[in-house]
């Protein structure tokens, strides 16, 4: 074994509990940077959280998928005929949405082939466990009442029974990631466990509106996504101010370095698109212009909040104040 | 019976055999021959493959019932703390993370998928995910050697006995009367970390608890941990009126456009 184990495999067998522990070869391993800054030699006493990329990207998908299930059951219950094509575009948005997600939350995993065992057991105080589940029931319920809209009467009304339920799960799904982060021991995700699910709830309102204005709609389609769009990007930015209130100290990550300015670009990005989505005028150029700005103001709303997350972990040290030796 | 260790840091030499005896007895890879500079301390943290970490804490502070000046030395061997109500577990979306018929947090490792959120639920930054493993490891407390009887390797191989195995209620007493004799002798910094559920109520107390001398910031332990999910309700609360709103938002988008003609 040239792993470190120093382990005489003619005389023992690999039987540890961590014998089967693929280890890094040597070049890999770098030791933690520590300093005499503070604390304990500048360590953070909490681990950083070790998701990627695909992760907050998750959060943006999900978001969308979330918010279009919810509207495509709104326009179900009160849209009328004339609004079948946009409710089963909102259902395949959904569906979409879902499959994409769930994709992206499985690149995450350290054992990708084991990506069934989340919905091996249901545990409430989990919410991940909890967000799983509402994942692997929603997107099906929207798929097949996408596919069962053209059926005959029997089976289309299953299809709308699917719809209603994927409408109900749509909510959570939009915004659970919130609680999600809330649900840590990172101090910035911890402290503002009140806004962050407001500021997600918000955040994929307007990213999906955003979507939807770069499809070309009726009228009267065009009315729906701008009023939720409205009032997605105007909670957006009140949630965001919340947050800052909210977190106290913790949120300084939010404050500085890419994080910061990512934050920073999410309320600019979101307002344009306020502004421009409110400004007379019917022109297509105007939505698709509002929708690029609100999804870019809403995908940067979810990684500062990520980044700045990490930042926070890592930035979790005891006071700096403790008594050290002069240097 | 909930089995446990009670790590009394007064008589911790800094040795770190309870260090080699984890990474021989469980298998533990290697974490790099690194020299940190920092003290005696070149594990630096406890981390997937590092399951005893002894910390060395030098200080220009004095210590009562020592008489070497401005100066003392700490040294506290870590370990994961198998909270009464773990962050990590209750996190575990797979079922991988258990409590075990000896009241200790295990990890599953041929359940454990890799989604990494007990690595942010854990109050003392313990459990971690092993980047070239795809799984989140953390101390066992010997399961295998404790379903054969036995104390975990650490504890067996202490030779101050810094480090004590046993029934929790027993080590418990013992802590007492340690923490007793040095307040008599004038240590009157002594006090136990997480030794119970009043002392810390956001882990319901820790069945690895320790006795301190000095601020648990000063171990790198913090002030006051708590299980990310005894706030959870406030997020929940909050992730439900966002529901409500959002459903009376896309309801009210669309029964306000009613009376619009079609395109």
């Amino acid at each position: 074994m040239n792993d470190g184990r120093s382990i005489d495999l003619t005389v023992a067998t690999l039987e540890g509990e961590a014998a089967q522990q693929i280890a890094p070869s040597r070049e890999e391993i770098e030791p933690p940077p520590v300093s005499v800054a503070g604390g304990y030699y500048g360590r953070p006493y909490l681990k950083p959280p070790v998701w990627i990329w695909s992760i907050p990207t998750y959060f943006f998908v999900g978001g969308i998928a979330g918010s279009a299930m919810t509207m495509g059951w709104a326009a179900q219950m009160f849209g009328g005929r004339e609004f079948r094509r946009f409710e089963q575009h909102c259902r395949w948005v959904g569906a979409l949405g879902g499959c994409v997600g769930t994709a992206l939350l499985i690149h995450d995993l350290g054992r990708k082939e084991r990506f069934l065992f989340m919905l091996r057991v249901f545990r409430p105080t989990s919410a991940m466990s909890v967000g799983s589940w509402v994942l692997a029931t929603a997107t099906p319920l929207s798929a097949g009442s996408a596919l069962l809209a053209r059926a005959d009467r029997p089976l289309r009304q299953l299809g709308d029974t699917a719809g209603a339920a994927a409408g109900l799960l749509g909510m959570p799904l939009a915004a659970y990631t919130a609680v999600l982060l809330a649900n840590t021991a990172v101090p910035l995700w911890r402290e503002s466990r009140r806004s962050l699910p407001l500021l997600f709830a918000a955040s994929s309102m307007a990213s999906m509106a955003s979507l939807f204005e770069l499809m070309s709609l009726s009228n009267r389609e065009q009315a729906v996504v701008r009023r939720f769009g409205t009032i997605g990007r105007a909670g957006e930015l009140a949630a965001s101010l919340q947050l800052e209130r909210e977190a106290g100290p913790a949120v300084k990550p939010l404050r500085q370095g890419a994080p910061g300015t990512l934050w920073n670009a999410a309320s600019v990005l979101t307002a344009s698109s306020l502004v421009v989505s409110l400004l007379p005028g019917k022109g297509r150029k105007k939505r698709i212009l509002s929708g690029v700005l609100g999804l870019l103001g809403s995908a940067c709303v979810r990684f500062a909040v990520f980044h700045a997350g990490k930042a926070s972990a890592r930035a979790a040290s005891p006071e700096p104040e403790l008594p050290r030796f002069p240097e | 019976m909930p089995k446990g260790f009670f790590t009394d840091t007064t008589v911790c030499i800094g040795c770190k055999a309870c260090e080699v005896a984890c990474k021989q007895w469980n298998q533990l890879p290697e974490d790099g021959l690194h020299f940190s500079g920092m003290s005696y301390d070149n594990s630096i943290e406890l981390g997937a493959s590092t399951w005893r970490h002894v910390a060395f804490i030098e200080r220009p502070v004095a210590l009562s019932g020592q008489n070497a000046g401005d100066l003392s030395w700490l040294m506290l061997s870590d370990v994961c703390k198998h909270c009464r109500r773990a962050g990590c577990l209750e996190a575990c979306p797979t079922g991988a993370i258990i409590r075990t018929e000896f009241d200790t947090v295990y990890v599953q490792p041929d359940i454990c998928n890799g989604c990494g959120y007990c690595v942010v639920g854990c109050p003392f930054g313990v459990i971690d995910r092993l980047q070239s493993d795809g799984r989140a490891w953390k101390c066992t407390m010997c399961y295998d050697r404790q379903k054969d009887g036995m104390e975990p390797a650490c504890a067996k191989a202490c030779p101050t006995d810094s480090i004590l195995f046993g029934e929790v209620s027993d080590l418990r007493e013992k802590a007492a009367g340690r923490l007793a004799q040095l307040h008599e002798r004038g240590v009157k910094e002594a006090y136990l970390y997480g030794a119970d559920k009043h002392s810390q109520p956001g882990t319901e107390g820790l069945n690895a608890f320790f006795l301190l001398v000095d601020k648990p910031e000063i171990y790198n332990l913090p002030r006051e941990p708590e299980a990310p999910s005894i706030r959870a309700k406030q997020s929940w609360l909050s992730l439900a009126v966002a529901s409500a709103g959002m459903l009376a938002a896309a309801i009210g988008a669309v029964m306000s456009s009613r009376g619009r003609g079609a395109r």
